[in-house]
């Protein structure tokens, strides 16, 4: 069991009005699988995805991730968790811009503290499995929306996390180099990766094995694909 | 290892913005360049100062009139009463100075073939040159000789050297001075700058300046050497004794004189050096107070621009720590590139622009050193806080 959530709620504080945005999910993801999170704006699937990957933690009900419990770790612990055991993927890539695709990608590595030659190395690894070798010394804004999203891909996978988040990477790119970006996210899937893809295109939500819809932060519906 | 890769971070983000960048450090170096100009600027003082009190020694007073004063009202201004009598019965009487150095110094106009200068003409014995180390780097001294038979002879202080004969020796030459002609015999050395040119003088016997040039019977001071700086109150009280007697002074009348050391004399001038040099650095530490509110200005405007790479930083798992760290960083490095920069301005504007050299002292390239890494994560603290402490999930989705 990779995730396992249980009663969790989330209920921001706007002065004085409580605002819900999560109501007792209860959701158990395992390893291996490649689930679609779907829902209008609003329907909480955001603050889902933020409790997934311990920025956030919930406000009631229990979130482990592995075996650790999330909601009793500081934040120094969350910051250890998202650095060794969760990939991020955004939608408007958040890269460095000014940096090399080198940089950027081995920047998870900087703060676990790794040596800079080895750090380098996994970079390259990860790199030439998004088909950006050619790239490495580009500064990131010298390159092409997918190819920015491929860099991105990369630092998500450069510490082998054991979970992939990632929110609307189609957003900002055009039809064809989403298409692109989601053959990556299934071949990572076919590779052993878990992964959590926030999205609210049908077609893309198609590709993956089991989609979790939300409403008004509660699961409408969770169907597996056999 | 993170702070090396804080400093490399630092760099690069310091060069994306050059301009901002540069003129945030110029506050900076501009402060720490006036603080090291004004050390240079005192060393220089403090310099000369020293020269001269070594060449005087600390076992020398220096007798003046003064003007006499009864139950302190001033009874007359009387600056002739020092005579050589006086002097010459200190010398013998006293057993605690052992030389003594009238003086008589007064203007004089010097012309030498078309060029003539005005100056100081000093009057004096044999025994200054060895009592007061000015020895001659050409020709000689008077000698006793010539003071007896009141001698038209001369020794040229450097500035007046240069502004009768140039580069040329004068000695054997004839000046005019007021009007009498003088043999050059002997040329001093220069003595460089203080708070009164010492090389603007022309040194004659005494019994020529007060018998031929000014005819007058009194002395401008005598200089009374001691046996060592120790009898300074024995010494003290032969000379009040002496004189006083001689001058004639009632027990309710004050010192028609006045005694000085001159090396306490000096001292004091350069304390008052020193406390303005100090009220100067204290100046330009505002403005390097100045420069560091500019360093947190700009940092605070950077943490706000890259709020979005915070929040990226801190999802793959920057700690608040290494955020902090990383805009410290940022901020001292600004300082103290500041400060480099002012150093290197510093000593250039020293170099080319003035007579003084290359002499920044070296333990102030420390101090400033330091001063600007403390004003940089002085400046840089606030902002880094405020870094460390956004809200992850705000930053990352920042517009």
């Amino acid at each position: 069991m990779l995730i396992e959530m249980n009663d969790v709620s989330k209920t921001y504080v706007l002065g004085d009005v409580k605002v819900p945005a999560l109501r007792a999910i209860n959701l158990k993801i395992e390893d291996n699988e490649y689930v679609a999170i779907m829902g209008p704006s609003g329907s909480g699937k955001s603050t889902l995805m933020n409790i997934m990957g311990c920025l956030d933690t919930p406000t009631t009900g229990t979130y482990y991730l592995g075996r650790k419990d999330i909601g009793s770790l500081n934040d120094n612990q969350l910051s250890d968790i998202r650095n060794t055991r969760i990939g991020f993927v955004f939608q408007t890539f958040n890269l460095l811009p000014r940096s090399t695709t080198l940089h950027n990608v081995e920047l998870p590595l900087i703060y676990s503290g790794m040596p800079s030659f080895k750090r380098k190395q996994l970079a390259m690894d990860v790199l030439e499995r998004v088909g950006l070798s050619d790239r490495i010394m580009h500064k990131s804004n010298e390159l092409s929306g997918g190819e920015r999203q491929r860099v991105a891909i990369a630092r998500a996978l450069v510490n082998k996390p054991s979970l992939i988040l990632a929110d609307e990477p189609t957003g900002n790119l055009d039809s064809k180099t989403g298409e692109e970006i989601i053959e990556i996210m299934q071949r990572l899937y076919e590779q052993g990766n878990t992964i959590i893809l926030i999205t609210h295109e049908e077609y893309i939500a198609k590709h993956t094995n089991r989609i979790i819809r939300l409403r008004d932060g509660v699961i409408e519906s969770d169907e597996k694909k056999i | 290892m993170i702070i090396l890769e804080n400093i490399l971070m630092a760099l690069q983000s310091l060069k994306t913005n050059p301009l901002r960048s540069v003129l945030t450090l110029t506050g900076i170096a501009v402060g720490i360049g006036a603080v090291l100009y004004v050390v240079i600027l005192g060393n220089i003082t403090r310099q000369s100062i020293n020269e001269r009190l070594e060449s005087l020694g600390s076992n020398v007073l220096l007798i003046r009139p003064s003007y006499s004063h009864m139950r302190g009202v001033r009874t007359a201004t009387n600056v002739i009463n020092l005579k050589w009598d006086d002097a010459k019965e200190i010398e013998t009487t006293s057993d605690v100075i052992i030389a003594i150095i009238p003086r008589y110094t007064g203007q004089g106009a010097a012309e030498f073939k078309d060029q003539n200068w005005s100056t100081r003409i000093t009057g004096t014995t044999p025994e200054y040159e060895t009592v007061n180390n000015v020895h001659p780097i050409e020709g000689r001294f008077f000698s006793e000789d010539e003071l007896n038979r009141r001698a038209r002879v001369c020794l040229l202080g450097a500035t007046v050297h240069e502004k009768l004969f140039g580069n040329r020796s004068p000695i054997g030459e004839t000046i005019i001075i007021n009007s009498k002609r003088f043999t050059v015999i002997g040329l001093l050395g220069a003595k460089g700058e203080s708070w009164h040119n010492p090389d603007d003088v022309i040194f004659i016997p005494l019994t020529t300046a007060q018998e031929r040039l000014y005819g007058v019977d009194y002395l401008s001071s005598i200089l009374a050497q001691m046996r060592s700086a120790d009898d300074y109150d024995e010494s003290l009280f032969d000379i009040e004794t002496i004189l006083r007697r001689n001058h004639r002074l009632r027990p309710d009348e004050d010192n028609d004189f006045r005694v000085r050391r001159q090396d306490l004399f000096l001292s004091a001038v350069q304390e008052t050096n020193q406390e303005i040099a100090n009220f100067i650095i204290i100046i330009a530490l505002v403005s390097l107070i100045v420069g560091g509110i500019g360093i947190a200005n700009v940092m605070l405007v950077t943490v706000t621009e890259r709020t979005r790479e915070i929040g990226l930083r801190r999802a793959v798992g920057a700690k608040k720590f290494h955020i902090l760290t990383q805009f410290l960083v940022e901020a001292v490095i600004l300082g103290i590139i500041g400060g480099i920069l002012g150093t290197v301005g510093c000593m250039g504007f020293n170099y080319f622009f003035t007579d003084n050299g290359l002499s920044i002292p070296l333990n102030w390239v420390g101090y400033s050193f330091i001063i600007c890494s403390g004003i940089g994560s002085i400046a840089g603290l606030y902002p880094a806080i405020q870094a460390a402490n956004k809200n992850v999930i705000d930053a990352l989705r920042y517009e």
